[in-house]
């Protein structure tokens, strides 16, 4: 397909980035981004929050701020009561004043499916903009939240996880990257995106493909949320995994030595996950401390840039 | 017999969840699972694994057909490594004492109170993990104190107990500490972060 262009689109469709940039000034460009999807958990109030932490993130990946928002709601109305709807509302706002965000409008439609989301328009300075592919070699990668929510999802789905797993998987669902972007806005952060559907690997590999490095990952080094090892080895993988497999398979090396369960966390589908930042190595520790310090505790960093390889590495 | 579940059409987790409901209810050792995705087949014989089945796979007409039997000798020697950890004990309860009294008002009942909160705490079993006693609560841990022989029982029994370095300078008893280990903040924060259930009184 051929996509109209003009001069001021500085990131569009050919970039497959987190969100698309279109600049206004020459001291100002805006960032666009929508993502909507059915819920994921049970409690609509954070199922709201997690639909609108997963939408901001995109803005805080491209490295910019979150302004204005709109709605999308799609709602089973003759079979849902409207206050399931003002909870998943109300839980969104709660995200979208906590980033600092104005809700200036939205569209509902009657659909047999519920679904909520937002379209999010953010800030940013058209030299500041952080795209995928600007990889350095020696570049260390940090990420931000730990991996498996997918996972723990299907868990919750087959009603096999616990009270403590669902609120504690909810909560980081529903945190912000807000705080991880404002952090890593001081240091020589080359490149960014966050963790959602594609997993950790394919990612990876849309940072990787025409960037001219590899990258290679230290499987030890993952944060992943415990259980999400446990349902793994039960057989609980999405079936999103699976596909994200099949389609990076090809330029993925793991080692035979890798644990099974983190292979399956490896292209687990994220929902509302980290930033994965990729870093000037000698600033790497100082940004890992200061992402702990600000109560990001999982993060880590989990590999680097190479220049010698040109797909992805998984080792121990 | 062969029991059979017919999980076409079902995508994930719902023919893993069939699979484990037959076979933890009804104690299948032969179970054969028909399933149509490639993340069902996987899914299912991982289940099936991770239960000590062997597991066969068969494909025809679009479908897999998952034949599991169940390794014996695998199950039985799970089934004793289970029993030789003693106690597996997952939960960890941290008791946090700020005070010589139970409750306010009358002080004479509230010592008493104490005492016998402290005596009847060994009923929590092995989920109780660690006592700390911090402001006034370190009176019970010196040599006059009526808790005393308590406390020792229950350090005796492997419950950990921590006493506030601070709190016993404080109040000039550092010396007649008689139970425990004194401790200081970074430590009693650490251990609430470990501990599953902290109760404060």
């Amino acid at each position: 397909m051929e996509f109209p262009t003009d001069s001021n689109l500085i990131v569009g469709l050919k970039n497959a980035d987190d969100a698309g940039v279109y600049r206004i000034t020459k001291d100002l460009a805006i960032i666009q981004t929508l993502d909507f999807f059915t819920p994921v958990v049970d409690d609509p109030y954070m199922f709201g929050q997690i639909a609108a932490a997963n939408a901001l993130s995109d803005v805080y990946a491209m490295g910019g701020v979150p302004k204005t928002a709109m709605n999308i709601v799609c709602f089973p109305s003759k079979q849902m009561d409207l206050s399931i709807l003002r909870r998943i509302l109300e839980g969104g706002l709660v995200k979208m004043k906590e980033a600092g965000v104005v809700l200036v409008g939205g569209h509902s439609v009657d659909d047999k499916e519920l679904k909520y989301g937002l379209s999010v328009t953010g800030f940013v300075h058209p030299d500041h903009i952080l795209v995928k592919k600007n990889l350095m070699p020696g570049d260390s990668l940090i990420l931000t939240k730990p991996l498996g929510t997918g996972i723990i999802n299907t868990a919750i789905k087959g009603g096999l996880a616990s009270v403590e797993t669902i609120e504690s998987v909810t909560a980081l669902m529903a945190e912000l990257n807000k705080t991880a972007a404002e952090v890593i806005n001081k240091y020589q952060v080359h490149a960014c995106t966050d963790i959602t559907g594609f997993g950790l690997i394919g990612h990876l590999a849309e940072m990787v493909t025409g960037s001219g490095y590899g990258i290679e990952i230290i499987s030890d080094k993952l944060p992943i949320i415990q259980e999400a090892m446990e349902f793994a080895n039960m057989g609980l993988v999405p079936a999103g995994a699976y596909r994200n497999r099949n389609f990076r398979e090809s330029m993925t090396n793991i080692s035979p030595s890798v644990n099974r369960a983190v292979q399956d966390i490896l292209f687990d589908p994220q929902t509302s996950g980290g930033l994965l930042i990729c870093v000037e190595s000698s600033q790497a520790d100082s940004l890992l401390l200061e992402l702990k310090e600000k109560g990001m505790n999982s993060a880590a960093i989990i590999g680097t840039v190479s220049p010698d390889v040109d797909d992805i590495i998984i080792v121990n | 017999m062969i029991k059979e579940i017919d999980a076409r059409g079902l995508s994930c987790p719902e023919p893993v969840l069939q699979t484990k409901n037959i076979v933890e209810k009804e104690h299948a050792e032969r179970i054969r699972v028909i399933v149509d995705n490639e993340a069902a087949r996987q899914n299912v014989t991982r289940f099936l694994e991770s239960k000590h089945f062997e597991v066969s796979t068969k494909q025809a007409d679009k479908a897999f057909y998952l034949t599991g039997k169940i390794d014996k000798d695998m199950a039985d020697s799970e089934i004793i490594k289970i029993k030789e950890q003693e106690n597996p004990c997952t939960k960890k309860i941290m008791i946090m004492v700020a005070g010589n009294r139970m409750g306010h008002g009358d002080d004479e009942l509230g010592a008493k109170l104490m005492i016998a909160f402290l005596k009847t705490l060994k009923e929590i079993g092995p989920e109780l993990w660690r006592l700390v006693f911090v402001n006034a609560g370190v009176k019970l841990t010196i040599s006059d104190s009526e808790s005393l022989p308590v406390l020792k029982d229950l350090e005796k029994d492997g419950i950990h107990i921590l006493v506030c370095g601070t709190c016993l300078a404080h109040l000039n008893i550092l010396d007649k500490k008689e139970v425990g280990e004194t401790t200081n903040m970074l430590d009693i924060v650490t251990a609430m972060q470990l501990a599953d259930k902290v109760i404060n009184i």
